[in-house]
């Protein structure tokens, strides 16, 4: 009970600081901007994204007020496009980062719990799979296994995304283990999942929410990047990556179709990375590093 | 030391068998059949077909392929590209030297640029200047690669045709040229990837290197040189800078498999023909001799990346060089 | 008079000018017509030109690296193109494109030729000024050796099949080379001298099977062409000079250049900013920057390809059953009035591609283009939808007995037309309640598909051959067995007569009604949506004087390619040193 009053206020306190940062406050509102009408985006768009109204008439049009962001080589509407594609991107990239930081906070919460034989073995797997490039990876095993669905590639995705944050939580894990409540805990007899589960978990979050705000931005631009290259978000499924592919046969006549996805993937990266850098300054107000 | 060294080597030599394992099994476990594509033109005959299976080895059980490719790996024969019809060491050895190229431009150039604007704003912390920098550096830091690439080819190749579009050299007048005009031709096919990968590398940089200085500037000896009345540029300069040194050698380690991610897009939109362009070429031809060796090639650069910043960080440690 | 309707409507569209027109062809079937080429702007080639002053440098812009400059093992086409300049056929078939006999062919290394009064064998008498580029002279034996290694199955020459009808050649002295047959048939002349070029067997001392791949002439060629290798600098160009002395006269240009450029836009623009002369992948949507360009003619080639959704009539789960939606015939036709063909041709080709009419090409004398299709109405198409039992449901998919209206059509992502059409009609379906899922495969997978005949429906397209005879192995019977290339299965006897009734026909008039009344038959099944008939367009600099060029190989006249001293430009220069 005296915990979560502590957490409690200790919440309030990061809330206050984080919203004291009009950096931050700006990165929140430009992601609501954008996650708000992608994820509602049937109520947003002003068209269905795959309707071809007219494929000779409408089809290449610049951007003009009925459609703000032009429309494509089949007459769709690119902002609508773009809406349904952000649905997707963001998706991905959320659940894909879920995936990721719970392997990751589980391995590292595991290695520097156990710690001898098996924490040396697990570490060593771990400078290993560090040093695999992961795009190259990745496209490896997108260009062998092509028809794969979205859900797996999801799951792809987040499970070559847990390294560093493991080892950060492998880090914390150890700095807590030796602390004075986690000592009484194991003097009063509690197991040890509980302590785990109990004190420790709670005690890492910090670097697993900070990771998990930069991790996001990151696999969005990984996401454009594989589907850029044709081996991310299959088609007809659009995603910002896939759009902007669509356009870049053509771009120097119809730019429309490729920039505006782009500036959409820049603006909510950046939301994320300012909002991941500010809750690590909210959260630890005095580690400022590099981290 | 040695040992160290010893380790870390071995270390590197597991992880690239390690990439080259996955790399097999990625690919021979796949569906569909690689050799599809190959002998698509229906002049081949069956026989023919039967005959280039049996000389890749492809028609033997897949862990004997693999004892196959890994003893020939071990050799550095690393294949037969199909696409191209060439070895794929050839294939490698040709655009190897261009990434390099293209990577120490760009590492030099956005190491340099970073490390200035990190410098810039740590004197002027807080200030206007120190909150726009970190505003561009941030901006192109959330940049997709190829993204860039695209919009910097819109506007200076298609829009402004100030620069050529792609590849490396002219083709067509690249080889009447003397060897000065010739090294004018690439340089002038270099400026766009160059700055493409600078404009965001140096914002990783530069981000990075300001939290670093910021790290070291409340540290005991240099507030000690405050004290003594040292002036603030110089305590920057002398002090902070040389101690945050050590996590850009760190960066410089990092910086590799970021490097490769961006040759890989810069290549591809700008026609460079490095290793990138082979890796996204090798995509679409299904050209998997090729893909893997490219996989191998690629970590064992970041392998060696983190190897050469390891050493460096022991040669620069102030533990062990300390003036102070 | 189909040419001419075909001519006129090719022209229209961009006033293209006719350039020349469709020769006449033999009444003997397998005959190639088209030397049908549409030549925008008023600087059309004259073939009478200056000759006292060679020179000029062509550029042609390429998308990729050739595979191997090996002739026997080459595929791509910016190989062929490369090589069919470097080497020599003994014969090369003429602008009259006739495979029969040896009619219209023109001498290349050899000067003459003699058939055997049985016509089983064919002597070919060398020419003895022809000379390989290193110096020595081309003798039979290079031919009688490079015929053994094109039929070498450790050489795995995509070409062997080719040159399969071919027994033997013997050198009865160093400037005769004999070809043998077994038996006469009507094409043996064009399959002793289109499939091979000859090769000098002194470069080649003891290399064979897998290592020629590797050889250095597979990299540097060394032929007896007109023009002579220089230099290949991977992923950048490729360069052939004019052999000055050659046997069959000096060529009228310095060099040719191949610029590599990996993709689409780098290749186009380097011919929109003049870095290069010659493009030929132009696609629907670079047509109007093409129009901007006054200095850039285009030249449109017939086509010799059609494209189609193929519908499987059988189950794939069960061959021996009908397939489950495509088995029913009024369905199909349903499906194919639901598709505005013309829009979609004009959406996707612009001018480069006409409506198919069927399965054929326009480019066949006996083609009759007056066929009657099954029209595009949307309205219709519901109507009859909805009389054969398929009904809309509330999600706006028809269904039946429970079953929705639902299939996948396999579609290669090499194509980018046929991906570009396949979401067009896609769309075009599910106004007519009908869900096509679009399953895009790489050409490996796809071809796969096809051979096994695993799929509802697949976006092919055939490349047709010199004879109109292949449409037994696509849509016919015959090839309809597993290892056959009619994927979709349509069996129907009485169109495999009509078409059997057509081919045995000599005279054209009556083989065109023939077949006319053969392709009724099939349109009318609709075991496919036709969809287009793509022509190639290639860009050429207005700088260049060019001959009409062949359809099938429009590099192949390229030594008599020239600029006119007024208008060279630098790079023209570059080369006349040598």
């Amino acid at each position: 009970m005296k915990t979560e009053s502590a957490t409690t206020v200790e919440r309030r306190r990061v809330l206050r600081r984080l919203m004291s940062r009009r950096s931050a406050v700006a990165a929140m509102i430009i992601l609501l901007l954008i996650v708000i009408p992608c994820a509602a985006a049937p109520l947003f768009a002003p068209y269905d994204p795959s309707a071809q109204p007219d494929i000779i008439a409408l089809r290449s049009q610049p951007p003009s007020l009925s459609h703000p962001f032009g429309t494509d080589p089949f007459s769709r509407d690119v902002l609508s496009r773009l809406l349904y594609g952000g649905r997707v991107s963001l998706s991905v990239a959320l659940i894909a980062t879920l995936v990721s930081i719970t392997l990751g906070t589980a391995y590292g919460a595991v290695a520097g719990f156990a710690g001898g034989v098996v924490e040396s073995v697990m570490m060593r797997l771990l400078d290993a799979l560090l040093s695999i490039p992961r795009l190259l990876l990745l496209i490896a095993v997108f260009a062998a296994w092509r028809q794969l669905s979205l859900p797996a590639f999801v799951i792809i995705v987040g499970f070559t995304g847990w390294y560093g944050l493991s080892r950060m939580v492998r880090g914390q894990v150890l700095a807590i283990k030796g602390q004075d409540f986690v000592a009484s805990a194991r003097a009063l007899g509690a197991g040890r999942a509980r302590i785990l589960l109990k004190h420790i978990l709670p005690n890492v979050l910090t670097p697993v929410i900070v990771a998990a705000a930069l991790g996001v931005g990151h696999v969005i631009l990984l996401e454009a990047g594989l589907s850029y290259l044709g081996v991310g978000v299959q088609q007809p499924q659009p995603s910002w990556g896939n759009i902007i592919q669509d356009g870049s046969d053509q771009i120097a006549r119809l730019w429309w179709i490729s920039f505006f996805p782009g500036v959409a993937i820049v603006l909510t990266v950046m939301a994320f990375n300012i909002l991941g850098d500010a809750l690590r300054e909210a959260l630890e107000p005095r580690q400022t590093g590099p981290g | 030391m040695a040992g160290y060294l010893f380790r870390r080597f071995a270390q590197a030599v597991v992880v690239v068998a390690l990439v080259a394992t996955i790399a097999f099994f990625l690919i021979h476990l796949a569906p569909g059949d690689p050799f599809a594509a190959a002998v698509a033109n229906p002049n081949v005959s069956e026989a023919v077909r039967a005959h280039w299976r049996e000389a890749y080895g492809l028609d033997r059980p897949v862990p004997e392929q693999f004892m196959r490719y890994i003893a020939s790996v071990a050799r550095g024969d690393l294949g037969w590209s199909f696409s191209l019809q060439r070895p794929v060491l050839d294939v490698l050895a040709d655009a190897l030297p261009h990434t390099l190229l293209l990577m120490s431009i760009a590492l030099a150039a956005s190491f340099a640029l970073g490390i200035l604007l990190a410098i810039a704003q740590v004197m002027k912390r807080g200030s206007a200047t120190d909150r726009i920098i970190g505003g561009i550096s941030l901006l192109f830091f959330s940049m997709p690669e190829f993204w860039l690439a695209l919009m910097v080819v819109v506007l200076l190749a298609y829009r402004f045709p100030v620069f050529p579009i792609g590849g490396m050299v002219d083709p067509v007048t690249h080889g009447s040229l003397g060897p000065v005009s010739r090294l004018v031709d690439v340089a002038r096919h270099t400026v766009l990837p160059a700055l493409t990968l600078t404009l965001l590398y140096s914002a990783v940089v530069a981000r990075y290197q300001r939290a670093a200085l910021l790290d070291v500037l409340p540290s005991e000896y240099i507030t000690t040189a405050r004290a003594k009345g040292v002036p603030e540029r110089r305590v920057i300069r002398r002090h902070a800078l040389r101690n945050a040194l050590l996590p850009v050698i760190t960066l410089f380690g990092l910086a590799f498999p970021a490097l490769l991610t961006g040759a890989v897009y810069v290549e591809k939109v700008f026609s460079w023909p490095g290793m990138g362009l082979v890796i996204v070429n090798s995509i679409d031809t299904r050209d998997y001799p090729l893909l893997m060796a490219a996989m191998i090639i690629g970590s064992a650069l970041v392998a060696a990346g983190s190897l050469v910043a390891d050493l460096m960080y022991l040669a620069f440690d102030p533990r062990l060089r300390d003036e102070d | 008079m189909d040419v001419a309707a075909v001519t006129a409507q090719l022209c229209r569209a961009a006033t293209f000018n006719l350039l020349s027109t469709m020769r006449q062809f033999a009444p003997f079937a397998a005959v190639l017509v088209i030397a049908l080429a549409c030549d925008r702007g008023e600087r059309a080639a004259s073939a009478a030109g200056d000759s006292a002053s060679p020179g000029g440098t062509i550029v042609i812009s390429t998308g990729g690296d050739p595979d191997v400059l090996f002739p026997p093992l080459l595929e791509s086409v910016a190989a062929q193109q490369v090589t069919d300049l470097v080497y020599d056929h003994l014969a090369n078939i003429g602008s009259s494109m006739n495979t029969v006999g040896d009619a219209g062919f023109e001498p290349q290394l050899a000067r003459s030729w003699t058939w055997s009064p049985d016509s089983l064998s064919i002597a070919f008498h060398l020419d003895p000024r022809a000379k390989w580029h290193d110096g020595l002279p081309v003798r039979a034996s290079d031919v009688a050796f490079t015929y053994a290694l094109y039929k070498d199955s450790a050489t795995a020459s995509p070409s062997a099949p080719l040159i399969a009808s071919i027994d033997s050649v013997t050198t009865p002295d160093s400037l005769t080379a004999v070809f043998w047959y077994s038996g006469r048939s009507p094409m043996q002349f064009f399959e002793a001298t289109n499939p091979m070029l000859i090769i000098p067997e002194h470069a080649l001392e003891g290399i064979r099977g897998q290592e020629l791949r590797t050889a250095p002439l597979a990299r540097a060629p060394i032929g007896s062409g007109r023009f002579r290798f220089v230099g290949w600098n991977a992923g950048s160009s490729i360069e052939i000079t004019a052999d000055t002395a050659n046997y069959r006269g000096r060529p009228r240009a310095d060099r040719i250049i191949w610029s590599i450029a990996p993709d689409f836009n780098t290749a186009f623009t380097r011919l929109l900013g003049g870095e290069s002369d010659v493009f030929e992948q132009l696609t629907a949507a670079s047509l109007p920057q093409i129009a901007g360009h006054a200095e850039i003619r285009t030249v449109l080639l017939p086509g010799l390809d059609y494209n189609f959704i193929q519908f499987n009539l059988r189950d794939p789960a069960h061959p021996a059953r009908p397939h489950p939606l495509f088995g029913d015939r009024a369905l199909r036709r349903a499906l194919t009035m639901a598709v505005d063909r013309a829009h979609i041709v004009q959406n996707v080709y612009d001018t480069l591609a006409q409506v198919a009419v069927g399965p054929t090409v326009r480019a066949y004398p006996s083609t009759d283009t007056t066929l009657q299709q099954i029209p595009y109405s949307l309205a219709g198409a519901r109507r009859l939808l909805d009389s054969l039992g398929w009904r809309n449901s509330g999600d706006g998919i028809r269904r039946r007995n429970g079953r929705p209206l639902e299939f996948t059509v396999s579609v290669p992502s090499s194509s980018k037309a046929r991906m570009s059409m396949a979401v067009i009609v896609q769309d075009q379906l599910k106004q007519a309640g009908v869900k096509m899922n679009i399953d895009k495969l790489e050409i490996a997978s796809f071809i796969d598909r096809e051979t096994h005949h695993s799929f509802d429906a697949v976006f092919g397209g055939w490349h047709v051959d010199a004879s109109p005879g292949g449409i037994r192995q696509t849509w016919g019977s015959a090839g309809s067995h597993t290892a056959g290339s009619n994927y979709g299965s349509y069996e129907n006897p009485v169109f495999d007569a009509a078409v059997e009734s057509a081919l045995s026909e000599m005279n054209l008039d009556e083989r065109r009604a023939r077949f006319k009344k053969a392709y009724q038959m099939i349109i009318d099944d609709a075991p496919a949506i036709w969809l287009a008939e793509p022509r190639s367009m290639i860009a050429i600099s207005g700088r260049i004087r060019t001959p009409s060029l062949r359809p099938d190989a429009w590099w192949a006249n390229i030594p008599e390619w020239w600029v006119p001293p007024a208008e060279r430009i630098a790079r023209d220069r570059l080369g006349s040193s040598r």
